[in-house]
């Protein structure tokens, strides 16, 4: 089994059809293709993204349906067609695909981006970070609002 | 900023070298096509915005952080906790009165 060096979580071993593969990258790492899914069962429902290609370069995301359980995914015809989806329909959440939101961490509190979900489709493990089509979803959801309006 | 209307099929040109022609118009969306330098990247302006936003979220926050985000995840076992601090708090009163 592979051993990949990480910043985070020191070597870890991984099996390379656990490889999620962005054929394009991500926006702001067009050149890193290779993440691997870190979850364990002290930082559950949390999946790192880890890069394969640059140690120190790790995403935390968070299913999005923990995020938000009414979240509806509406891809691009161009994200579509990085995933090599031919379906007429959109894929489903869980059984096609698997949908990430990427946390950030801001002194006001944790957000997920909503607007563009990671999708890695369940059986070819391709992945594309689609930019949600026509969606009043937030760059920069907050997860815990009340929280936030008691601080304020 | 410069406002100009155009019909669909129209074109407007910046420079020589890139041509913006107005492709078809919808409803709500208006589809472009672009001409342009290949050294010129043409993207829409929210995956510059997701760019930046995957930079500054690209590595993990402090291992406390993380730990506070997790507590919150778990809001049913958070407060179940959170009570009995309460009760334990109250039982303490009781016996100094």
């Amino acid at each position: 089994m592979p051993v990949l060096e990480t910043a985070n979580f020191g070597n870890i071993l991984f099996t390379p059809e656990s490889v999620f593969e962005f054929p394009r990258g991500l926006p702001g790492f067009e050149e890193r293709r290779q993440f691997v899914p870190v979850q364990n069962p002290q930082t559950a429902p949390v999946v790192f993204l880890q890069s394969l290609e640059e140690p120190s370069l790790c995403f935390v995301t968070l299913p999005v349906l923990v995020v938000d359980p009414q979240y509806r995914l509406r891809m691009s015809e161009q994200d579509l067609e990085v995933l090599s989806w031919q379906a007429e329909r959109q894929p489903r959440i869980g059984q096609d695909v698997l949908c990430l939101a990427v946390l950030s961490f801001l002194k006001s509190g944790p957000t997920a981006n909503l607007l563009a979900p990671v999708v890695v489709d369940l059986n070819s493990h391709r992945a594309v970070q689609a930019v949600a089509a026509e969606s009043d979803y937030s760059l920069q959801h907050p997860l815990f609002p009340q929280e936030a309006a008691l601080c304020s | 900023m410069l406002m100009m209307s155009r019909r669909q099929g129209e074109i407007i040109l910046i420079g020589d070298e890139i041509e913006i022609v107005i492709a078809h118009i919808g409803r709500s969306r208006v589809k472009v096509g672009i001409r342009a330098p290949r050294q010129l990247a043409v993207i829409a302006h929210e995956m510059k915005l997701v760019g930046e936003e995957n930079r500054a979220a690209a590595q993990p926050p402090p291992a406390d952080v993380l730990q506070a985000l997790l507590v919150q995840l778990q809001p049913a076992a958070h407060t179940l906790r959170s009570q009995a601090d309460e009760c334990s708090v109250r039982q303490d009163a009781g016996t100094k009165n």
